[in-house]
């Protein structure tokens, strides 16, 4: 299994490739920042590798501070302005630096963060024997973040989704009967979509997996397992 | 200070361009964009590259009259904020625009689009504080890591930004509308369509329109024919 460190290099090299993108209303929602935050982090995932879509958010963004200028503004006195300026001094300035765009350690930041380490620091959970799949805690009371480990060759046998999913391909790549989806591609699925995906042969795949998760599940096991439940009955 | 404030706002949204508003309150110098370069020279931004650089106060308290109010209203939208909730927020944001103004880069953005986004993370920050949501990120951890460093590529940004200023004022009531609740009220697409008793695809297909006419460009995705409902 390759680390992160090694698929990081691949994320330069793969902006050029990517041909799976987030809806306009998914951008939009994000923008708007109404996503959830699971859902936001997918897709902020996927702006890292993808410099198209990251233009669609900045427009995105601009029709938001549109409409944010156009407001009727609401009274602001001077002694909220007084309290804000005697904070100021309690208040440093901090200083910023981007990260260039041919960083090396391109495993995008919001995701090492999550997963604090590497993704073989992770602690795996085998479904079948190509595919392993870890829960990563977001803090989001509605949708399960987690990654699956699918191995080269493997297939995922045929399945629906009992709720909306996100895909996002962080290595490797994978094939269905709609189409093939490498590093960067993203792949939203509603529930009634059904599809068997079989990872490249000549190498595993990783992706991040953002899906429904309703509250009523209370223990994480059982949760993410989710997913998989209907494919082992058929 | 709100009375000269609130006639800055009258504009109509046809008029909703940069350098709109201290445009109404006193003679503006020449347009807010000089070609080719397009570098930004209206009052907003020269505010912030002074807050950045010489963390100048005079500055800030002009930045503050005239987006402090913005703030205050677009913590009040759509929302269950309190009126003290929504003052802190106002001090919340324009507390990192004080900390952050040195990043603020006037070749690659708009004042009021980045004003608006550290507004928007905040809001998000406070609802997730008041739902007690138990999460180690900030909404500003979502930005991509990466901007475009190509100034062609950041001219262009600008100029669509500045069309999309342009054209706002004439979509159809009924695209504003939806647009108004996703992101000012700060609705889902989902929330936004059971709040109008709409279905869901007509939300979605007048944000599509919106956009097409705001020429927003995007890519369309292989499966985008299939997915959409
Ligand atoms: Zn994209």
């Amino acid at each position: 299994m390759k680390t992160g460190r090694e698929a990081a290099g691949r994320v330069e090299q793969a902006t050029t490739m990517i041909r799976h993108h987030p809806e306009l209303d998914i951008l939009t929602e994000y923008a708007a920042g109404t996503l959830s935050l699971a859902q936001a982090a997918c897709v902020s995932v996927h702006l890292n590798y993808c410099e198209r879509c990251r233009r669609t958010v900045s427009q995105l963004q601009a029709v938001g501070a549109s409409l944010f200028t156009a407001q009727d503004p609401e009274v602001v006195g001077d002694a909220l302005l007084n309290k804000v300026l005697e904070r100021l001094d309690d208040t440093p300035p901090l200083s910023y630096q981007r990260t260039p765009l041919s960083s090396q350690d391109a495993t995008p930041a919001l995701l090492s963060r999550l997963m604090a380490g590497d993704f073989s620091d992770l602690s795996w959970k085998n479904i079948t024997r190509a595919l392993r799949t870890t829960q990563i805690k977001t803090g989001d009371p509605q949708f399960e973040f987690s990654l699956l480990h699918i191995r080269a060759g493997g297939e995922i046998p045929a399945h629906d989704h009992r709720g909306s999913e996100m895909t996002l391909v962080l290595q490797g790549g994978f094939e269905d009967d709609r189409g093939s989806y490498r590093a960067g591609d993203f792949i939203h699925r509603s529930p009634e979509d059904i599809h068997a995906p079989r990872a490249f042969a000549d190498e595993d795949c990783i992706c991040l997996a953002v899906v429904d998760a309703p509250l009523r599940f209370t223990s994480w096991k059982y949760r993410w397992m989710n997913p998989f439940l209907r494919l082992q009955t058929g | 200070m709100n009375d000269s404030h609130d006639d800055r706002h009258q504009d109509s949204h046809e008029d909703n361009h940069e350098g709109t508003h201290e445009g109404a309150a006193k003679p503006r110098k020449s347009p807010a964009w000089s070609a080719p370069t397009g570098r930004r020279t209206d009052e907003w931004s020269e505010c912030l590259v002074l807050i950045g650089e010489k963390q100048d106060r005079a500055a800030f308290t002009r930045l503050f009259r005239h987006f402090a109010p913005l703030i205050k209203a677009f913590a009040l939208t759509g929302s269950t904020l309190s009126a003290t909730h929504a003052d802190e927020l106002v001090q919340e944001v324009m507390l990192k625009i004080w900390q952050k103004a040195k990043a603020f880069n006037p070749e690659k953005a708009a004042a009021s689009t980045w004003v608006y986004t550290i507004a928007r993370n905040c809001r998000t920050d406070m609802y997730r504080r008041l739902q007690k949501f138990d999460t180690p990120l900030a909404a500003e951890d979502f930005s991509p890591e990466q901007d475009s460093e190509e100034p062609f590529m950041q001219l262009q940004s600008r100029r669509s930004a500045e069309k999309i200023r342009a054209m706002m004022g004439d979509l159809p009531a009924d695209q504003k509308q939806i647009l108004a609740k996703v992101y000012m009220e700060g609705r889902s697409h989902a929330e936004a369509a059971a709040e109008l008793d709409l279905p869901l695809g007509t939300v979605k297909s007048r944000v599509r329109l919106a956009m097409q006419k705001l020429q927003v460009q995007f890519e369309h995705s292989l499966e985008a024919g299939l997915s959409q409902s």
